[in-house]
Parts: C-alpha cells; structure tokens; sequence
C-alpha cells in the first residue's frame, strides 16, 4: 500500500504535504511531505517530540499558519473537497463549523473578559442562523454534555472562574457546537493533571462515540495514543516516520524512531529497568539531512540512509525506513528494542 | 535515630496567608500540612501527586529555602528548623537542588562554566586552578564537552542545560540532591537520557535523591520508595514496586489506574477509576479525610475523623480509614 493517491472515503485526506518558512539562516521545511487518511469515526493520533512538525501540520492546513515566509503546498481534501489555499472567508466556515479545534491551553484559547456563554453563543451564531435566546439554550445544553455541574448558572461565569479541566470542557463544548465532522485536538490533556487527563479523555471517546465525529489527535504521549487513538503517525523532522493501526505501531513497531520513542517511556504498569534512549538531539530544522532524516541519530544506519526511503509497506502499516524486513527481525530479536509483540 | 537517615521530617507544616477571608480574617492556605517522612542514606525517595498537592512546597522546606510552619527536619542528625542562616551554610553544601526549567535556573549572563564554579566560589572551596580542573571534570561526568565552558546557557538545548543543572548541583559534593520534577520540561528521548545520568550518578557518588515530579512513570522507575501526596499530606509511602502493584490508598489507586497505558502485552488493563471533581482550595480543607470528597470508599467516619498515617504492613504507610488490597499485601512484605 502507499500514500499516492487520495483516498475515496476518507473524511480528511492530506497528501505530501510541505510547510516551508524562509528564514535569516535559510529554508525551514517544518513539514515535509506529509500524508495521511482519516477515515469516518476515527480517532487517528499523531505523536511526535516538539519541533517534529505535528502542530504546524494541522495549523497550516486550516490556514491557520499566516506568515509572510510561509510556503504551503501539497493537497488537503477535507470531505472530498480541496481546503488549501480556500480564501479567508471560506475557510471561516470550515473552521469552528465543519471542523471543530481543541487547544492545549484552555486558558489561552478562551478570552478572559467574557463569559463562557456569550463566547459559545458568539460561535454557534456565526455559524448557523439562531436567536440568541435558542443560543443561550443550546450552549447550556453544551455545557451539561461536558459533563459541567449546574450549567444554567455556570454559563454566566468567565473562564477563571473554572478550573483548568472544567475550562477544557468548554473548549470541548464549543468545538462540538455545531457539530463538526472533525475535530482536531492539539495535546488536549498535556497541560491537565493525570486525573483530569482521564476525565477529558473519557468524555472525548464517549462524545466520539455519540456524535460519530472523526478526531486527529497531537501528542507527544505514547500512552494517550494508545488509550484513545485507531491509528498512529509516528512524526520526526517534519517528515511521517511510520504510520499504521495503533496496536500494530505500539506492538510492532517498524522504524528504528518508534523504537527509541517506545522505549524511552519510564512505565507506571511495569517496571521498567534501564531506558532506551536516542542518542543525540534532534535534528535542528536547518540542517535536515538530504536522505533519512533520522539517520544521524540511527544506530542501524547504513549507507543507502544517505537517500530519503518512501513510506511504503504492506496492507495499512507503512513505515519509512530502508531495513528490510528480515533485517528487522533479526535486531528485535537481538537488541533490547520494546514495542515488539 | 538510626545512623542510615540521612533525612527526617517530623509532622512540617505550610501555611501561607490565603487571600480567601471569612468574616474578614484572611484564612490560611496550608500547602504542607503535617508530613513525616525519613530518607535513608544511598535510597531514592519519590513524592508524586497532581499539582498543587504541596510536592514542590514540602521540597523546599526540607532544605530550608522556606522556613516551616512547624514541624522540625533533621539532616544528619541536626535540627536544621533553628539554626541561623549562617549555621546552617555548612550543612546546605551537604544538600543541593536541580528545579524543573532548565530555562529559568540557570543565569543567562553567566557562561555556563561559571554557573557550574560557582557553588564553589562561594564557599571557598580550592585554588582557582583547582575548581577550574574540577569543572571540566564535572562537565565530563555529566556527558558534556568541556570544550563549551565559555559558552552561555541560551545555546544549549533543554537537556544539556539540565546536564548543567545537575554538574551544578555535585560541584560540591552533596550527599542529598533534591530533583524538583528535573525532567517535566523535556521530551520524552531527552528525559530518558537524563533519568539514565542520574542513576549513573547516584552510583558513581553514593547520592541519596529525593525526587519529585507530578508523573508516576517516572517516579516508579527511579524510586526505590515513593510517597504519594494529596491536599499537602502524605497519604501512601512505600516500597515502590509494592505500592505500584498493591496501593492501599483509594487515592493512589485511582491515580494509578487512569495512567495511559501502551497496551503493548495481552495482560489485561488495570480497570480505570475515574475520580469525579477537582481537588478542594487548601484554604478550605474538608473536614476529616481531605479525600473524602472525591473517594469512591468514602464512609461516615471519613467525613468526621481524620484517618492517621500508620504502617498498616512493614514498610507500607497509609493515611486511610479503608484501605484497600489490604488481604494481598502480605503481612511480612
């Protein structure tokens, strides 16, 4: 299987998409030749470190990323639908209409000085036509489907008013207010507490499961990938490292990256003795080698990484790196490599 | 006192004026209230908890960077809690710190090797020559290029700069390091490789940690105890493979079985609990167990009666009026 062409059925289907910024220092390609599918009802996860490019992915294809020095090409169906380079105000209604968007920051992403009412009612408005009375109604209903205790009331208060889980739940709540068919959530729960965490993510799969909405989900958590994700796209440098169903990717794993990723997870399930690490730091943006951009930091490198190997693999666990498959096979049997069923 | 704690803290309390009043008195925000806790020599001892459960504020009091409320902390069999600044200078060489920002703890007019010299400086610790070799040597135990000495904390990444952070902190030798959440601020590779360099260092240098963070990966892997927090108190402390396995506290259970998981083996998950609410103001503590609120166990006794902190098995501490595994935890672990 490849990633050529798009898919027929996807809900969002973004092929070889590159972001680049022209710097002082030269061209930063900050995504680099990304696609992926997610398909009906899916939660598909995308993890990777900071800098691998993950957020500016999302942000660029929703004309979010507005910059003098950026350059944005490939091609980004959404529905069926081409949504790059759609003017300003047709995007407008793609986003927070069609397509829902969670933050990390629950506290940046409400504005202090109104109350959490008025600023769902700001949205279901332009949105759809609605008396704000009807608007009132429906952003109270909002609020008691996150699960926030007494939301007649509590629709009158502003967002310092609420404590940090309760305030993701209004952002949950308005990115569901007109029912998207997507939402796109940017490390939803990193900011939150473990026990919040658990919360918000329980109340998104249920509310996926109600709505039938489709969720790409940025982390760079591993365990949240596993907890709530269909399929993974493990990203470094910009660039997809592998992708594929999310227990084929945790179990067995394919890129020599996904391996160090798993294996750097201290563990609260099991003990774990000592960790695998990457050696090195990651790549700086400018100076992405020509081929493999993990090669550098590889200890399985050989010398055809000096040429970038295609994501490719076979039925839906594609991966992009030059080990053959009995290659692979021999160094999990061998090296302390966790992810491996 | 037995001769293998190094550290002990008898019932410290916190308190900080609360901008809360009632009947116009400012009421008290206790952020540490009432924890007893011993480390022994050569052990790491993990304090985990969500934030604003008093991790970072009970930290800081055992080194005395705050002045406690009450309570006493002994460091070497020496009341710390009365001495003087000036007394206790000897004994803060003995006990050193690495904070969570390596952005924030490190001085961006200094070069990073006069970061590093300079704990040494102060306390007038060897010639010039001297702490200039031991730098470079410090530099090298914690795998960075001696090279880079002249050069300035903003052009290091995150992890090298908490490579400073930790040569920093053995500059003089301590025999306590206290890691406040020393990894939070990294990626998850990079915290690997760090969490690597502070087992190899508490080898190398019999160090004795006390190492907080909020997330219990990583405190069950460097630990070899580790007590759990919530509301400013310690409800669990215990040997940390067994209280991984068999918590005894509704609080740590809860926190443990909502970790995200790599379901990565066939072994069934732990079954979640999902603890409903947010943690109560400080400033206004439940009456009873501060749990009580938000415990799925919760009785009448805990809404009335403060639970004790007792060693309900050997080793195995818990503040709890309904313990729980309290049949699988055998009496003699």
């Amino acid at each position: 299987m490849s990633l050529d062409d798009h898919s027929t059925d996807a809900v969002l289907s973004v092929r070889d998409l590159t972001v680049s910024f022209a710097t002082r220092q030269g061209v930063v390609r900050a995504v680099d030749g990304l696609s992926f599918d997610v398909g009906a009802k899916e939660v598909l996860g995308i993890v990777g470190e900071s800098g691998s490019g993950k957020s500016v992915a999302m942000y660029s294809m929703l004309g979010l990323v507005r910059d003098a020095n950026v350059s944005i090409s490939g091609s980004v169906l959404f529905e069926g639908r081409e949504i790059l380079g759609l003017s300003d105000a047709d995007m407008q209604s793609v986003r927070g209409g069609e397509v829902g968007m969670i933050f990390q920051d629950p506290m940046t992403a409400l504005t202090p000085v109104y109350t959490v009412g008025w600023q769902i009612v700001e949205q279901l408005r332009a949105h759809n036509e609605m008396t704000k009375k009807a608007a009132y109604e429906r952003a109270a209903e909002l609020l008691a489907e996150v699960g926030i205790p007494d939301p007649k009331s509590r629709i009158n208060h502003y967002p310092h008013e609420f404590s940090g889980g309760m305030r993701q739940r209004v952002v949950i709540a308005m990115a569901l207010s007109c029912n998207p068919k997507l939402l796109i959530a940017d490390e939803p729960t990193t900011a939150l507490d473990v026990t919040t965490q658990a919360q918000i993510l329980d109340l998104m799969g249920r509310l996926q499961a109600t709505h039938g909405s489709s969720i790409v989900i940025i982390t760079h958590d591993m365990g949240v990938i596993a907890e709530i994700a269909h399929r993974v796209v493990v990203m470094y440098a910009g660039r997809p490292a592998e992708i594929g169903p999310e227990i084929d990717v945790v179990r067995s794993a394919r890129h020599p990256y996904t391996w160090g990723l798993l294996g750097a997870v201290p563990r609260a399930d099991v003990k774990t003795r000592r960790l695998v690490t990457i050696p090195g730091n990651a790549v700086s943006p400018l100076e992405v080698p020509p081929g493999c951009a993990f090669a550098p930091r590889c200890q399985y490198r050989m010398d055809i990484c000096e040429q970038r190997p295609p994501l490719r693999g076979a039925h839906d666990h594609l991966d992009a790196c030059w080990l053959s498959d009995e290659q692979r096979l021999a160094i999990r049997s061998t090296a302390t490599v966790r992810g491996e069923s | 006192m037995s001769d293998d704690v190094l550290l002990k803290a008898t019932d410290v309390v916190k308190n900080y004026a609360s901008r809360r009043r009632v009947k116009g008195l400012r009421t008290l925000n206790t952020a540490v209230n009432g924890v007893s806790l011993e480390v022994t020599r050569g052990e790491t001892l993990g304090i985990v908890g969500e934030s604003g459960c008093g991790k970072s504020t009970l930290a800081r009091c055992l080194v005395q960077l705050l002045p406690v409320t009450s309570g006493s902390v002994q460091f070497n069999g020496v009341e710390l809690t009365t001495l003087s600044r000036r007394q206790l200078r000897p004994h803060r060489r003995q006990m050193q710190l690495v904070f969570q920002d390596p952005y924030a703890s490190l001085n961006p007019r200094r070069t990073v090797g006069d970061i590093v010299a300079d704990p040494m400086r102060i306390n007038k610790i060897g010639s010039d020559a001297e702490i200039s070799s031991r730098v470079r040597t410090l530099f090298e135990t914690v795998g960075l290029d001696p090279s880079s000495l002249r050069r300035y904390p903003h052009e290091f990444s995150g992890g090298q700069r908490q490579r400073i952070g930790i040569a920093r902190s053995l500059s003089l030798n301590p025999s306590l390091v206290v890691a406040d959440e020393p990894v939070s601020a990294l990626d998850v590779s990079v915290q690997a490789q760090v969490l690597n360099l502070m087992t190899d260092l508490q080898d190398e240098f019999k160090l004795t940690y006390l190492f907080i963070a909020h997330d219990l990966g990583v405190v069950r892997h460097v630990s070899d105890r580790v007590g759990v927090m919530y509301l400013g108190e310690i409800v669990e402390l215990g040997a940390a493979e067994a209280l991984y396995e068999r918590p005894l506290h509704p609080y740590t259970e809860a926190l443990l079985s909502v970790v995200p998981e790599l379901n990565d083996t066939d072994a069934p998950r732990r079954e979640r609990i999902i603890i409903s609410g947010d943690v109560p103001d400080p400033s206004d503590r439940p009456t009873g167990c501060s749990f009580h609120p938000r415990c799925p166990a919760a009785t009448d006794i805990c809404t009335t009666e403060k639970p004790a902190f007792v060693e309900l098995r050997p080793g195995r501490f818990v503040a709890c009026h309904h313990p729980r595994n309290v049949d699988a935890v055998a009496l003699t672990t």
